[in-house]
């Protein structure tokens, strides 16, 4: 039975998915605009969009054929400004897990201490409702200027957007720890160390995952972001490149990895939560 | 005008193997040591001179006080008795030839301007010079100022106000930058939107959204020369809005913007591609107006003169190579793929040859729609100064002299271009015409003060 | 003669503070009575008249207003290790298995402990409370017994001097209490645990306590009196209800839920009462057919007894 369901729905996706297809190709056929009579000279120095009326936006066909290009050969690099895709999406990965990995040895403890006293709780909170909204792309200027390095200030950018989810998520967990533990703790005469490891973190291990979760999903986002201001490698510069060309069909085929790569993280930190969680 | 109106010998190998450019190999030139020499020695003792009285007054500004009250040669008395020059200049003699870095990052925008910078890396003129050089795309001309700033650049490519701006701390921190070569003259365009290919006569443009590179270039100010010519306020009854230019083309299909003053290839990208129509080329408003720069920080070159010296040389015989009309279509081919301009070759084979579709049917034939000529005239940084004062980008007095003979080294490429055999201008001022105006380099101020739009009294 | 107590409960009095009342009533006043070692006491009242607050304070988990709670001799500052605590809801940590709830118990006590000891210390007490076998699973894969079991062995496991007991099998169904009440009794009886209990189930008063104490409901609560267990210490859950004192003794509890908790402060009107010594009462049948009481019959001998 269940795997009937299982079934039916990936079946339902396959055709929708088709009809989106079907939809773009259509799409861009109509797009096709109507051309004047050109002069067979001017129109030898002119592009496809101009010569045929083309739309811009490539169909199906030219996207698919363009991710068989990348995929086929990933890894080549010719010199700085050329890598494969995955050379560029692997150094954009490299500085989201630098910086995440930072977020997450600071925004830990840091959130263990807001959530166990209320004091620290009060004297940090304005500061953390005030940095929070800021948006990576309005950091990276000021990363720049002092930091200088790209590839640190990108690191950094990472590093404060994805910090917040986790610090949030962390002191709310640690907060909110059922007090009957804790009695259970403080009648067994638990020293504070024990009590952390053993009772706080483990209660509030689902809830700090959460937050992590989220944070990685944010650290993706900006990185991409963060690359198309700086330059350098990564698939954020990728982008950026094939921008300058005006090659729809490429941006494509990076948007869609990117896409994939977000799930692939997130879906990496689902399996991670489902260790630490218990039902009650 | 051109340091290249002398017939260049075709026969004779660009690239001799050699730093000096004089001898058929490293070998020649090794045996020939005296003559080398001979031809080095000058720049070589000016860079540590410079290097010396930078220390001993802390800066140009201190130096050229001291020279002011004394002069010349008591200031050169005074500070052999405390720093023997001669030693100095003995010992840099003896480690000349020998570069202080072989592998340099240098940055560069993708738009043709840069052809220099760019091809010199596929066409080996980098590697001829004995340098290992990683040409870096950089995203747009804040970054490469950012880059070069912190020295994550070596050198790089820039707007020629860009050098200027940076020395004089407009718009950025106060740092002492040079401008040993321009890249490229000409080579810019106005590019409209094909809605407004009714609308030729500026007049009709007030309200418009016009939209150029970054504040300091040349593409700033000669759209606003031109827009106050046909009376036009820039300020007042148009728009101007920075846009990196891989944008433009965007903008434009977008309509965003209604136009734009532009490097190519994003003039001829938005002809290819159906959007846009070029309404001027540059060499209309000025033609010979330099565009684009090669820089690097004033602490680099004095404290690298041998690889500067190379670098400088490698730029130059690209320029010169460049400014060749028959290698063209080579270098088109050569700076097109992915990891330099990527974009499609045809387009910048039409703006580097000049035979090029125009946007509203006809194809034309411009063929020095764009040039390259590395001579960075002292009268090119001045007449930049007066537009800065005149906009209002510079508010403070200027030492129009001063500054530009500071940033931009004319006289340095004089010497380096006399010892790779090419024959530099004797001057490094002279008058220009522009959109039918004389610039007289030596009146400044009454330059500044005779245009009728102005963000400075008359 | 009374052998020095365990616990002595002198003048206690708890008030929480109000919003707007600089002096609130407080929840229970002025409350007294000891516990000798040994013995299984059992707290009787009213949801509302502080029972679990009380439990708390013995507990060191919650401070008093005034008074004092005296174990050995000393002052309780705190929680401790030697008064262990079974609370109403199971209170297990769901992270952790079977073992691991009882071994954190067990290494909090004796944190020396090599891994072969702390083992060892949670299979004697997983086999007592009758859980052999499902020491690897998780609390939810438990019943509600089960999880109260473990409670009992994590509580127990603690060789503890007190075991504190709030309402422990309230949450559960009627036949899982009737086999926990008897495994509880049958541990204490073996171990001679000293035990203070909460509950508002009589019967299991009846069944487990040596002594009950009577807690009028609150505002002001007091100890209306301490009920001595006049059935045979030699009791089970079969044989219990048969005893000729059973009756008189439930009735003389139900006599007092129904109506004497509520209407104290009537009785207090009528008798000289001290506080620090509420009346011993000792209810019995010298009838052997063991009449059921009714309010007016007279036929029933009390035997008030009041302590020196």
């Amino acid at each position: 039975m269940a795997s009937s369901l299982r079934v039916r729905a990936s079946l339902i996706s396959l055709i929708i998915f088709g009809g989106f297809l079907a939809a773009w190709h259509f799409a861009v056929q109509a797009s096709t605009t109507g051309v004047e009579a050109m002069d067979p000279a001017y129109a030898a120095l002119m592009g496809r969009s101009a010569t045929t009326g083309a739309s811009a936006i490539p169909g199906p066909g030219a996207v698919a054929w363009e991710i068989w290009n990348h995929v086929r050969d990933p890894f080549y690099d010719k010199g700085p400004n050329d890598k494969g895709l995955g050379i560029q999406l692997g150094y954009s990965l490299a500085r989201v897990l630098i910086g995440y990995a930072i977020a997450v040895v600071v925004a830990v403890p840091l959130g263990f201490l807001i959530g166990m006293s209320e004091l620290v709780y009060r004297a940090l909170d304005p500061f953390i409702q005030v940095l929070k909204p800021i948006s990576p792309l309005a950091w990276m200027p000021l990363a720049l200027y002092t930091l200088k390095d790209s590839s640190i200030s990108s690191i950094f950018v990472i590093f404060i957007c994805s910090v917040w989810p986790i610090l949030l998520n962390t002191s709310f967990g640690v907060a909110a720890v059922r007090r009957e533990w804790l009695n259970v703790a403080k009648t067994l005469e638990v020293s504070r160390l024990r009590l952390m490891l053993f009772v706080i973190l483990p209660a509030a291990a689902p809830t700090i995952m959460t937050g992590m979760r989220i944070a990685v999903s944010i650290a993706w986002l900006v990185i991409v972001a963060a690359e198309m201001l700086v330059g350098g490698t990564g698939i954020g510069y990728f982008v950026w490149n094939e921008w300058n060309n005006l090659s729809i069909t490429s941006i494509l085929v990076a948007i869609l990895s990117i896409g994939l790569i977000g799930m692939a993280l997130d879906q990496a930190l689902a399996w991670l939560s489902k260790i630490f969680a218990y039902t009650e | 005008m051109s340091a290249f109106d002398d017939p260049f010998d075709k026969d004779k190998p660009l690239a001799t193997g050699c730093p000096c450019g004089r001898h058929a190999s490293q070998a020649a030139h090794d045996a020939d040591e005296t003559a080398s020499t001979a031809t080095g020695d000058d720049l070589l003792a000016r860079c540590v001179e410079t290097a010396v009285v930078n220390q001993v007054f802390g800066g140009d500004l201190g130096r050229r006080r001291f020279l002011g009250a004394f002069g010349a040669g008591t200031a050169a008395a005074a500070i052999s008795q405390f720093f023997p020059l001669d030693a100095a200049k003995a010992l840099a003699a003896e480690t000349k030839g020998q570069l202080e870095k072989t592998k340099l990052k240098v940055g560069f925008v993708p738009i043709t301007c840069a052809t220099p910078i760019i091809m010199a890396h596929p066409m080996g003129f980098y590697s001829k010079f004995g340098l290992d050089v990683e040409v870096i795309k950089t995203a747009g001309w804040a970054v490469s100022r950012d880059k070069s700033l912190s020295g994550e650049y070596d050198a790089a490519h820039m707007l020629t106000p860009m050098p200027l701006a940076i020395s004089v701390g407009a718009g950025s921190t106060q740092v002492p930058w040079t401008m040993p070569a321009v890249e490229n003259i000409n080579g810019q365009a106005i590019t409209l939107h094909m809605k407004h290919k009714d609308k030729r006569d500026p007049k009709m443009w007030k309200g418009f959204k016009l939209a150029v590179p970054f504040d300091y270039s040349m593409h700033n100010f000669l759209l606003r020369y031109y827009l106050a010519e046909h009376g036009i306020d820039p300020d007042t009854d148009v728009q101007i809005r920075v846009l990196p230019p891989p944008e433009m083309v965007a903008n434009l299909r977008a309509e965003n913007v209604d136009g734009y003053l532009a490097p190519d290839p994003f003039n001829q990208r938005a002809v290819y591609d159906g959007i846009g129509f070029i309404h001027i080329l540059s060499k209309e408003i000025w033609d010979g107006h330099p565009c684009c720069a090669f820089a690097a920080s004033r602490q680099f070159v004095v404290e690298n003169p041998n690889t500067f010296l190379a670098l400088f040389k490698s730029i130059i015989s690209a320029t010169q190579y460049a400014s060749d009309k028959n290698n063209r279509t080579e270098i088109a081919k050569a700076i097109s793929p992915r990891n330099y301009l990527n974009q499609p070759e045809t387009v910048v084979q039409q703006v580097l040859t000049g035979n090029y579709a125009d946007g509203l049917g006809k194809v034309q034939q411009v063929p020095d729609r764009i040039d390259f000529n590395a001579f960075p005239w002292h009268s090119m940084a001045v007449w930049i100064l007066t537009q800065m004062k005149r906009w209002g980008y510079v508010k403070e007095d200027i030492d129009y002299a001063k500054v530009a003979e500071d940033v931009y080294l004319a006289t340095d490429a004089q010497k380096v271009m006399k010892d790779m055999g090419l024959t530099p201008p004797a001057e490094t001022y002279e008058k220009y015409t522009v959109m039918g105006k004389e610039f007289d380099p030596r009146e400044p101020d009454a330059y500044v003060k005779s245009f009728a739009i102005s963000r400075v009294a008359g | 003669m009374d052998q020095k107590p365990v616990i002595r409960v002198e003048g206690l009095t708890k008030a929480f503070p109000q919003a707007g009342d600089p002096d609130p009533a407080p929840v229970f006043e002025d409350i007294w009575f000891t516990v000798q070692r040994g013995e299984f006491v059992c707290l009787i009242g009213h949801s509302g008249c502080g029972k679990t607050t009380f439990l708390n304070i013995l507990a060191g988990l919650e401070r008093e207003s005034a008074g004092a709670v005296i174990v050995n001799s000393e002052e309780i500052v705190g929680p401790s290790l030697s008064r262990a605590v079974i609370f109403q809801g199971h209170a297990l940590m769901p992270w952790m298995s079977v073992a691991g709830n009882i071994a954190f118990a067990v290494k909090s006590r004796w944190p020396t402990w090599g891994k072969a000891g702390v083992r060892e210390q949670v299979q004697k007490f997983v086999d007592l409370v009758h859980l052999t076998g499902e020491e690897d699973k998780k609390p939810s894969q438990l019943s509600g017994g089960m999880k109260q079991r473990v409670g009992i062995a994590r509580a127990l496991s603690i060789e503890p001097e007190i075991l504190l007991m709030d309402e422990p099998f309230s949450a559960l169904d009627a036949l899982t209490r009737g086999s926990l009440q008897e495994e509880v009794l049958n541990i204490c009886a073996r171990s001679g645990q000293t035990t203070l209990m909460i509950t508002h189930d009589i019967d299991e008063a009846i069944l487990l306590a040596d002594k009950i104490v009577l807690m009028t409901n609150g505002p002001k609560a007091k100890i209306c009196e301490i009920v001595e267990n006049t059935l045979p210490s030699e009791r089970s859950r079969q044989n219990f209800h048969r005893h000729p004192n059973y009756y008189p003794m439930r009735n003389h509890l139900i006599e007092f839920l129904v109506n004497r908790s509520k209407n104290f402060a009537a009785e207090l009107a009528d008798e000289s009462y001290d506080p620090r010594h509420p009346p011993i009462v000792r209810p019995q049948a010298d009838n052997p057919a063991g009449k059921p009481l009714s309010g007016a019959d007279t036929s029933l001998t009390l035997d008030l007894k009041k302590a020196g």
